[in-house]
Parts: structure tokens; C-alpha cells; sequence
């Protein structure tokens, strides 16, 4: 187990330092860096201005050798200064996770707590009306683009009813509750429909089993029938789900952080790669693989646990 | 059980909703103390003056900085800092001999002597030799440094006199957009290490620290990307504003900052960086009641680039071909409800040297297909073909996202295609538009955009030859059409030194003929800002020029 | 040994094809795309008929309600609503379609070579999958919307004709969007590769390429379907944030997710700019998890039975 952990780990690390390579480039490689974004608003920005700014953030230098000075850098962890933000690149990060975790963190919590029991429910009585409205739900979540969504219920709840507040990060803990029900719920919508459906197709799967019949022949209750013996099956796949979305959660509540304005790791990351914030952009990037990388290991260690039959390699 | 349930549920709601309330009441202001919120469309990156030149920076800095002269709504220059504008005739300035021989301008500034910086040091002649200082020198990276380095010596008369010598004598030699530093906060900083000074200037690292303002306002608190808090500044001794907090907020999405205007969250919409004309008329319709909508034209210039390179571009009648055969006063009329009028030459009609004796380019699609036969492109079908066979098709780019160019671009698409002129539209990022595209010329056939210039500015940077970008150069300078005629260089000259204000008038109006005759950009409209603002604030004043609404800050008025 | 092997390919077809009819939801949505997608190939030959150019600008005749020569109004432009849908449906479902089946293309080759190889290669290859998950699309779409197609070899007509965004789209999203496939495909490799009969035939002397194609692939071919269906959706909605964003297509070629992001600044003046396209994009997503589902149910006849 510990061996596996380790292999896992240093694969891990060996595809981050990649990322990091290849993020570089990609950087590099797209058009334009910060100083023609300068030029492009101002017209009294003469030519000479033009090559003392690139100087200044050393931007006449090759691609190859910013990197590894780069790198060099933040191996002693120094991640650079962000130009968009004036500010370290790090802190800017170190901020924007928590805004990120405070939003995407319930929003999954929430969407495993509706679809896994609604799951459960929906698989037991298949074909019924329950099932039918659950399944349309769920479909009526993934189907709807999130921004569309995020702008209907800001009308509804901000605008029309004015119980909740229209973006913002709010001041205090009640102020940040009150400032998180939108987004949160914007985002728990636009995930639950497809961990019900996963949780549905798995539990139904698992009440196929001969084991399940069993148990069910034996007398044993449906409650326990569903806790015991359907849900530690059917959570295997969810498992997985959950752990690959972890990264795309990471970076991918750029819609609701852009309409709610909240300062999380979708928008610091987009506003980094369109303003040409080499700094930000590169440990944004890294941090999301890193993401990724864990909850695909943590998936698979819950599995080893909850499935005996795999032994991990 | 069920109903006691119930009962017990509704006991523990009414709890909550009563602890709820409260907290709103302990959170909601203290009675008296006015407060504004502006929702803005994009964030500063930098607070400090130096490292940064936007508008999203100007917006916020206009309340707590305030620059040597600036532009007033009627765009006469007028002082910011100092206590009266100097000129040649009241003795202020004077022309003086360089080493070079050459003739450049003394100009001396009085010192407004109530100015203090917010932890009580008065602003003096030194803080404006340390923003000089900081600005020319090329190890820090500002953004203006060649404006600064324009100016040859700085010499501090006494405090409250400082005297800049510039190394030529232009119409504006009394203009100076020179924002004081306070030499007892920053100068220490600078000095260190100037290479890594816009890494530790305290404008960002900690904006709310006491001696960065001096205007009616000081910074609080800024969270870089979302809101700037404004408080009074205690030692400001003009006119007291209105509020005891202001509270800039950045609302990236259109949809989502009138969403947060109509549910409170914000007071008003600034019309610098705020929203579109077009989903501003919506809103004045539904609206109108509520809420104050002011336009006002702006020197924002749409336009369109043409590459001059591509032989098809050369032929003049084919580049007034394309601009008659488009409708520009129905574009305005019914995407604008004419708020942004049509531009019929790259000088604003506000300026008062625009002049309308140009030759005029009026909707006519008739003119347009014989100017195309003229030049050889023949109908064939519903196309237009050379002599070789070849297909007139032209490309035309602007700002992926940009909603209001993009609706533009298709109106002249379709229009085009009418006069047998096929366009194909492709759109880039931002970044990648104006990072690369523009200035290495890769924009296709056209290109539209916007140049925002300050009142009476020389189109130098984008009409003379030597600013067309090069690979030799490092695709540097804005001529991006790569327009290149003597007669306009020696116009560009002539103006920039000119003083006398009706030669000038004369070669403005030759270089406005010149222009629309030669035609290497096709003009679309001037701009216009929108702002919405609440019934109860009154006296905000659109400037139309760069100048934000916020260097009057302490003139806005509550009415309710 | 699977029955599959047994029955006559069509008759087995047929059996699959009415157990998918068998299904009201399956078969309505399968109708459902059929008819539109017909509709979306029908549409320029149906607005000859009509004599009407959609995208001929009327700025007189802007937001028009609907009415018999525009059956549901016209757009901020002018141009007619109906065929303006269509050929927005042309776009979307064509982006859908093809970049779900280069997805899933590419994805079941690095998944069977990973599940059949193993080892190192199968280590690789998933971390590889791992890193791509990881990897943002955002700076991936900037550049490719920045590259000068006329470099690589490309005609400068090919480069600058209208559908250069849609294919530059399309192949972006194949690019990126192979993982769940290649992961799929590479379990339900690993699970076939250890069944009896597949030992079987090894031993029997069939070579891996022989495996691959008799045992393997028609083994995964419903899970594939399944997965490729879900992703046209997708990938129709990806399309829509882009367009929020504003990456997405050029405005030159009219797209659901394009019309859908435009009209939130005329929400309210003109609720059906938006009410129309949104519809379309929910009713096609739908739809494809329905047929999904339905497929799915086919290729395994145990679950139609628990489902009627």
C-alpha cells in the first residue's frame, strides 16, 4: 500500500514537472506578451518605451532560458511577482483557493448528498414515476448551460425578490453564508444531475447482483438491504467521478465566479492567461494538475478500501 | 407527532430568521453616514501612477490623486495640482536654448500649498521630482517613461515651486499629466533598489498605508480584482465630499452588473469602464424611471485599419468603394439610437479644429459598384471578379467578444455582400489581437478598433511612416495600416510645433482633407460613455476625455 | 462464450434496433435528432424556397415579432429567427458530432493500447490521460486561435474561409476531450483480456491485433456508443460557454451557444433571442442522454428488462 502510494506520488510528480514544461511553452507560445497589450490602449506609448518595459520584465530573453530560471525559482519557492495583481504570485493563489474551496467544496458536498440517496431511491423503484421525475431532473441539470442558469437566478433572487445578495464576496461569516447560497447552488445544480444519474445506473447495476438477491431471498430489509450491500458497489464509480472532477471543480467554477464575483481560482487563472501573467497563470496551472492528480489517487485508494477484491499494485 | 414536528420546526425557523434579522441590524450602516457604491467593469492590476496607465486605475486614483493640469469637461486644461496654468504670456513658462542648440520650454508650476498627503505632509516641489525620477528611469519599468524623459531637468524653486524643462516647445508645453510621489513614503523604497521597486512600492503592497493620497479621499482597503474601499481623507482641505465611503466594485459581466445595480449592491454604473451604449439604451427603457442614463461622446474612435501592403488595399477606389457601400448612419441610428454619432474624419467633431469641408462619404451603393468597376472587380453572379478571375474576398478582424463590434462587423458584412464584396470575419482574443495581430499585420485585410486620444493630440504614432511596424523595428510603432505619404509626415511635424492656434486650425483641417482623400482607414463613429446613475446623485460630469468623472468627486451631490 | 457470437450479425441488429423502439423516451429522442438533424441539412434549400437570407441584415426591421414571411420574429439584426436557429443548429450539432467522434476515436486507441499492453506503457499513457484532464483549455484555445494556418501549408482560401473556427473548435475539442474514452475503453480491455475465452483464443494462437478486433471491440462498442452519445451533448454545451467567454466561433457562422450568449443583454427586451436557442441546446442535450440511455439499455437487454 505504502510502496503504491509512493510509485503513485513520484508519477505524480514527474507529470507535474511536465505540466509545468508544457504550460510554459504553451504560455510562450501564445501571441502577444504584456507589453503589446500595453501599447495596444495607448498611443502615446512610443517605441522606445516599448523595448525598455520588455527589458524591464525581462521579456527579450528566449522562452527556454525564462524557463528554467523559472524553474529554478520556484524550486526555492519563489513563484514570481504577479503583474496583474501586484502582487506575489503565491499570495494571490493562496487567496483564491479559499474562495475556490469555500465555493466548490459544499457544492460537492451538496450534490453527493441529494444525488447518492435520491440514487439509491430512484434504482430501487425503476420505471416509476419517482424514477421518471428524478431521471428528468437530472437531465434538466445537465442540459442547462451554467451561465444561463447563474443569470436567471440572480434576477429571480436578487433582482426580483431581493433575498439574496447579487455577487460579492460579503464581510463576516454570516455575510460570506449569505454571499455563497447563489453560487453554490448555481454550481450544486449544474453537478448533482450527473452524480444522480451515475449513482441510478451503479445501484441498479449492484441490485443485479447475485449477492444482493441473496440478501434480499434471506429476509434481510430493504434499508439495509440498499446501506450495506447496494451502496458500498455503487459508490465504486461515483468515486471515481468525484476524483476526476476534482481538478475540473478546481478550475472549472470560472462561469460562477465570474457572475457572482468571487475572486476564486477560475477567474485568477482566466484573468492571468488573457492579461499574459506568465507567474500566476504557470502556478495556476500547476496547482489544478496537482488537484487532479490527487483526487485521482485518493479515488483509487478509496477503492482499494471499500473493494477488497483489488489489490493495489 | 407530525404537527408538533412541525410546530417545533417553525419555533426553530422563527429563532433563526430573528437572529438573522439582528445580525442585518448590527451589519447595516451607522444612520447618517453616506456611502457609494460603483460598479465597474474591469480592476486596476497596479494602484501605483507609474506602473500603470488604464482607465479602471484613473477611475480610482482620481479620487485620492490628482495630476499637474488635466482636462475639464469642456477639455480646457486646467490645474490640478498647481494654482494657475502657466503660459507664455502670463510668464510662467519660457522658451530657453539647449546645449544641442535647440529650443526647448521652461515651464514653472505653483504648488497649490493646501495640498497635504493623508498622514499630514504638505505635497511639495520634491514629490513631484521623485515621480520624475522614478518615471525616466529605465530600471523600473514605468509605463510613460519617454514622456517623462521628455523632460530634461526638474528644479525645485522651494517647496511650493517647481520648474520642468522639456526638450522642445510643442502646443501643449504647458500640459503635464505628472502625478506627485510622496518623497517620504516612496522616495526611501525607490532608492534601495530601484530594479525591484514595483514590487515593494507601498501603492501595492499596501495601498492603505497613511502618505499615498492627498486628494479628498483615501485608499482603506483594495482586493486586487474585486473592490477598492475609499475613506475621506482627514487632511483634505478642498471641498468635502459627500460620502464617508466609497466602494469601487468589479462586475466583469454586463448581465451580472445591472443585476447587482438593480438588486442595491451598487448605486451606479461608471460610465468610464461600465457598460455598453447599446445595453444601456435597453436598460434607459426599462429603466428610465429609476435611474439617470447620460450619454457622452467620447474620443474613443471606431475604425477600421487596411492593410496597405496587400495590393488589392492600394487602389484608393476600392477603399472608398468599401466605405460607401456601407450604411454608417444606419448603423448608429438603430444599434445606437444615434448616441454614438457617424465619424466622418479621424478628428472629433468636438474639437475645435474639427472641420466639415472634407469630401463626405454618404450611404450609396451605386457609387460603390461603379467605383468597383472602375477599379476592375466586375459583377460575375453575385460576386465581384478581376480581370484574372480572381474573387474579391477580404477579411476583416476585431475583438473576439466584443459584442457591440461584433454586431457592427455583421451589419457591414452583410452589407458588403450586397455590393458584391465577399468578407470573411475572423475574430481573435484581446490578447492575441492587439498582441500580435495589429502591429505584425496579421489581421487579414481589416481591422477594427479604437484609438482614445487626448484632447488635441497629434495622430502621430498612428499616421506617420516612421511608426509603421517592421520585423527590423520588432513590430513596434501604430501605424498598423503602414501608411506612408511625405505630405502627412510633414503635416504631423508641422502641427506637433506649431503654436499659433489658427495655423494650426489650417493644418489640422489639410491633414482632416488629406485623410478622408487618401482614405487609409475607414472611419466608423465616435464612441460614446453611458452612464447610469440614481435619481438622488447629482452634478456627476462626463468628460468625454480621458480625464475620469472622479477628479470632481467632491462635487457630486445626495438628493433624497 | 457470449451469445453475440452465436446470433446472425443482423439479426442481431434488429433485435437491438427494436429493443431501442421498445423504449418510448429512447425512440422519441432518436426521432427527435433525426428530424432535426434533417431540418439543419434542409435549412438553406427551405430558406431558397422561402426567399429568405438569414443572414441578410435588416436593421429596419430589427426584433420583429413573429409573423407569416418570419414564423418566430426576427433578431437584433434583422435576420430571420426560424433559419437563424437552423443554421445555428448546423453549427452546434455539427462542433457535437465531430469532436465526440474524434474524441472517442482517438480515445479507444490509447485506451486499448494502454488496457492491452499494460506495464509501462499502460502507466504512461494514464498519467498522460491524468495530465490532460489537468490541463486547462483556456490557454489551449488562445493559441490555436492565434496560429497563422497559412504557415503550416494551408491555402490561404482554406485558412480564411468561414468554417476555419468550427474545424480549429472541433479539433481542439477531440483534442482534449479523449480521456474519459481512453479510460473507459482501457477497463473494458482489461476486463475482456482476462475472460476465459479470450485466454482461449490466445492460446489457441490468435495474435493481439486478431484479439483486439474479434473479442475486444465488439465487447466495448455499447459502452463506446454510450459515452459518445452523452459527449455530443457535452460538447454542444461547451460550445455555449465558449460563446459566453467569447472564444467561441466567429460571429460569421451562427451557433446556438452563440445566439444564447448574445441575448443576455436583451433579456428583456427580446426574451425569445434567448427563450429559442436555449431551448434547442436543452432539447438536444436531453435528448442525447436519452438516446444514450437507450443505447445503453439495447446492448444489454438485462436492463430493459428491469426498466419496463
Amino acid at each position: 500500500m505504502l510502496r503504491y502510494i509512493a510509485q503513485r506520488t513520484i508519477e505524480g510528480l514527474v507529470v507535474l514537472w511536465l505540466i509545468s514544461f508544457a504550460s510554459y511553452l504553451l504560455l510562450g507560445l501564445m501571441p502577444g506578451d504584456p507589453v503589446d497589450l500595453m501599447i495596444s490602449g495607448n498611443p502615446e506609448l512610443t517605441t522606445e518605451d516599448a523595448q525598455r518595459l520588455r527589458a524591464a520584465y525581462g521579456l527579450d530573453r528566449p522562452l527556454v532560458e525564462r524557463y528554467f530560471a523559472w524553474l529554478d525559482k520556484a524550486l526555492e519557492g519563489d513563484f514570481g511577482y504577479s503583474r496583474h495583481f501586484a502582487k506575489p504570485a503565491a499570495a494571490v493563489l493562496g487567496e483564491a483557493i479559499w474562495v475556490t474551496l469555500s465555493v466548490a467544496l459544499p457544492a460537492l458536498l451538496a450534490a453527493l448528498a441529494i444525488a447518492v440517496p435520491l440514487g439509491l431511491w430512484a434504482a430501487e423503484r425503476p420505471g416509476r414515476w419517482l424514477d421518471q421525475s428524478l431521471n428528468l431532473g437530472a437531465l434538466v441539470s445537465l442540459s442547462l448551460p451554467t451561465f444561463w442558469l447563474a443569470i436567471m437566478l440572480i434576477y429571480l433572487f436578487a433582482v426580483l425578490l431581493r433575498w439574496l445578495p447579487a455577487g460579492g464576496m460579503g464581510e463576516g461569516f454570516g455575510g460570506r453564508i449569505e454571499h455563497l447560497v447563489l453560487p453554490v447552488g448555481v454550481l450544486t445544480f449544474s453537478i448533482a444531475g450527473v452524480f444522480l444519474r451515475f449513482m441510478r445506473a451503479s445501484a441498479s447495476e449492484a441490485l443485479n447482483q447475485d449477492y444482493v438477491r441473496t440478501a434480499r431471498a434471506k429476509g434481510v430489509g430493504r434499508v439495509r438491504v440498499m446501506l450495506r450491500h447496494v451502496l458500498p458497489n455503487a459508490a465504486l464509480p461515483l468515486i471515481t467521478l468525484v476524483g476526476l472532477q476534482l481538478g475540473a471543480i478546481f478550475s472549472g467554477t470560472l462561469i460562477v465566479e465570474i457572475l457572482f464575483r468571487q475572486l476564486g481560482m477560475g477567474r485568477v487563472l482566466y484573468d492571468a492567461i488573457l492579461g499574459n501573467d506568465y507567474n500566476l497563470a504557470l502556478i495556476g496551472l500547476m496547482l489544478t494538475t496537482a488537484a487532479t492528480l490527487l483526487g485521482n489517487l485518493l479515488a483509487d485508494l478509496c477503492h482499494a478500501w471499500l473493494d477488497p477484491r483489488i489489490t493495489l499494485r | 407527532m407530525p404537527q408538533a414536528g412541525g410546530a417545533a420546526k417553525l419555533a426553530a425557523m422563527r429563532t433563526f430568521l430573528l437572529a438573522m434579522a439582528l445580525a442585518c441590524i448590527a451589519l447595516s450602516p451607522a444612520a447618517r453616514a453616506e456611502r457609494l457604491s460603483i460598479g465597474v467593469s474591469q480592476y486596476a492590476a497596479s494602484l501605483n501612477p507609474l506602473l500603470e496607465a488604464s482607465v479602471a486605475q484613473s477611475y480610482v486614483l482620481g479620487m485620492t490623486l490628482r495630476p499637474m493640469t488635466m482636462y475639464d469637461a469642456d477639455w480646457n486644461l486646467i490645474c490640478g495640482v498647481c494654482l494657475r496654468v502657466p503660459t507664455f504670456e502670463n510668464g510662467l513658462a519660457e522658451r530657453q536654448e539647449l546645449d544641442d542648440g535647440s529650443v526647448g520650454a521652461a515651464v514653472t508650476y505653483e504648488l497649490n500649498p493646501d495640498l497635504a498627503w493623508d498622514d499630514g505632509t504638505p505635497v511639495t516641489a520634491q514629490d513631484f521630482k521623485l515621480a520624475w525620477e522614478i518615471g525616466r528611469d529605465p530600471a523600473v519599468g514605468s509605463v510613460s517613461g519617454e514622456g517623462y524623459r521628455r523632460v530634461l531637468e526638474v528644479t525645485v524653486v522651494d517647496d511650493h515651486t517647481v520648474t520642468f524643462l522639456s526638450d522642445r516647445v510643442t502646443f501643449n508645453y504647458n500640459a503635464s499629466g505628472i502625478i506627485p510621489m510622496p518623497e517620504h513614503v516612496e522616495g526611501p523604497l525607490y532608492r534601495a533598489d530601484p530594479a525591484t521597486y514595483k514590487t515593494r512600492t507601498r501603492y501595492d503592497a499596501a495601498p492603505n498605508t497613511p502618505g499615498l493620497a492627498f486628494g479628498p479621499y483615501r485608499i482603506a482597503e483594495a482586493r486586487a480584482g474585486s473592490e477598492v474601499v475609499l475613506e475621506r481623507n482627514p487632511h483634505w482641505s478642498g471641498k468635502a465630499p459627500a460620502f464617508d465611503q466609497i466602494k469601487t466594485i468589479t462586475v466583469p459581466n454586463t448581465a451580472a452588473l445591472e443585476a447587482n445595480l438593480l438588486s442595491g449592491s451598487i448605486d451606479m454604473i461608471a460610465g468610464e469602464l461600465g457598460t455598453r451604449v447599446a445595453p444601456a439604451l435597453a436598460f434607459q427603457r426599462r429603466h428610465g424611471e429609476d435611474y439617470n442614463v447620460i450619454f457622452r461622446e467620447s474620443l474613443a474612435y471606431e475604425h477600421i485599419d487596411l492593410d496597405l501592403t496587400k495590393p488589392v488595399m492600394q487602389d484608393v477606389r476600392l477603399r472608398r468603394a468599401l466605405l460607401y457601400a456601407v450604411d454608417r448612419q444606419a448603423i448608429v441610428d438603430r444599434l445606437f439610437e444615434d448616441k454614438q454619432p457617424v465619424a466622418i474624419s479621424n478628428v472629433s467633431p468636438l474639437a475645435s479644429y474639427a472641420t466639415t469641408d472634407l469630401p463626405h462619404y454618404p450611404y450609396d451603393p451605386e457609387k460603390a459598384a461603379a467605383l468597383l468597376e472602375e477599379a476592375g472587380w466586375t459583377l460575375d453572379g453575385r460576386f465581384r471578379k478581376n480581370a484574372a478571375g480572381d474573387q474579391l474576398i477580404l477579411t476583416i478582424g476585431t475583438t473576439a467578444g466584443d459584442r457591440t463590434r461584433e454586431l457592427v462587423q455583421q451589419v457591414l458584412q452583410s452589407q458588403w455582400r450586397q455590393v458584391g464584396i465577399e468578407v470573411r470575419i475572423q475574430n481573435a482574443p484581446a490578447r492575441v489581437f492587439f498582441g500580435q495581430q495589429l502591429n505584425e499585420r496579421r489581421y487579414g485585410d481589416m481591422a477594427m478598433f479604437a484609438w482614445f486620444a487626448a484632447p488635441g493630440s497629434v495622430p502621430r504614432t498612428t499616421l506617420r511612416s516612421s511608426e509603421i511596424p517592421t520585423e527590423e523595428n520588432g513590430w513596434a510603432g501604430q501605424n498598423y495600416s503602414a501608411y506612408s505619404n511625405p505630405e502627412m509626415d510633414r503635416l504631423l511635424d508641422e502641427i506637433e510645433t506649431t503654436l499659433d492656434v489658427d495655423a494650426r486650425d489650417i493644418l489640422w483641417a489639410e491633414l482632416q482633407q488629406l485623410y478622408m482623400t487618401d482614405l487609409p482607414v475607414l472611419p466608423l463613429y465616435w464612441r460614446a460613455t453611458a452612464f447610469i446613475l440614481p435619481k438622488w446623485l447629482g452634478n456627476v460630469q462626463p468628460t468625454g476625455n480621458l480625464s475620469p468623472t472622479t477628479y470632481w468627486i467632491e462635487d457630486w451631490t445626495v438628493d433624497r | 462464450m457470449p451469445g453475440s457470437t452465436l446470433a446472425s450479425p443482423s439479426a442481431e441488429a434488429r433485435g437491438r434496433l427494436r429493443r431501442i423502439l421498445r423504449q418510448p423516451l429512447a425512440a422519441a429522442s432518436l426521432a427527435f435528432l433525426a428530424l432535426l438533424a434533417l431540418a439543419v441539412l434542409a435549412a438553406p434549400w427551405l430558406s431558397e424556397q422561402q426567399g429568405i437570407d438569414p443572414s441578410a441584415v435588416d436593421l429596419f426591421n430589427a426584433m420583429a415579432p413573429p409573423s407569416a414571411q418570419h414564423w418566430l420574429g426576427t433578431d437584433e439584426l434583422g435576420r430571420d429567427l426560424f433559419y437563424r436557429l437552423l443554421l445555428g443548429g448546423r453549427a452546434s450539432l455539427a462542433v457535437g458530432l465531430a469532436a465526440a467522434l474524434g474524441a472517442a476515436a482517438i480515445g479507444t486507441l490509447i485506451g486499448l493500447l494502454a488496457g492491452e499492453r499494460g506495464g509501462w506503457l499502460d502507466a504512461l499513457l494514464m498519467r498522460g490521460t491524468d495530465a490532460m484532464i489537468a490541463l486547462p483549455l483556456l490557454p489551449i484555445l488562445i493559441v490555436l486561435s492565434a496560429i497563422d494556418l497559412t504557415k503550416l501549408g494551408i491555402p490561404p482560401s482554406a485558412a480564411q474561409s468561414e468554417s476555419t473556427a468550427l474545424i480549429r473548435l472541433i479539433v481542439l475539442v477531440a483534442l482534449v476531450g479523449w480521456t474519459t474514452t481512453a479510460r473507459l475503453v482501457r477497463a473494458a480491455t482489461r476486463e475482456t483480456l482476462a475472460q476465459d475465452y479470450v485466454l482461449a483464443a490466445r492460446a489457441m494462437g490468435a495474435g493481439p491485433a486478431r484479439i483486439l478486433l474479434r473479442h475486444v471491440l465488439p465487447n466495448i462498442l455499447a459502452p463506446l456508443m454510450v459515452a459518445t452519445t452523452l459527449s455530443v451533448g457535452q460538447v454542444i454545451l461547451f460550445e455555449s460557454v465558449l460563446s459566453f467567454l467569447g472564444l467561441g466561433l466567429d460571429p460569421g457562422t451562427a451557433s446556438w451557444g452563440r445566439m444564447l450568449a448574445g441575448a443576455q443583454d436583451l433579456l428583456w427586451e427580446a426574451p425569445a433571442l434567448a427563450l429559442y436557442p436555449g431551448l434547442a441546446i436543452a432539447a438536444t442535450v436531453i435528448a442525447c442522454n436519452l438516446a444514450g440511455d437507450g443505447l445503453a439499455a439495447a446492448f444489454d437487454p438485462r436492463r430493459v428488462a428491469r426498466g419496463s
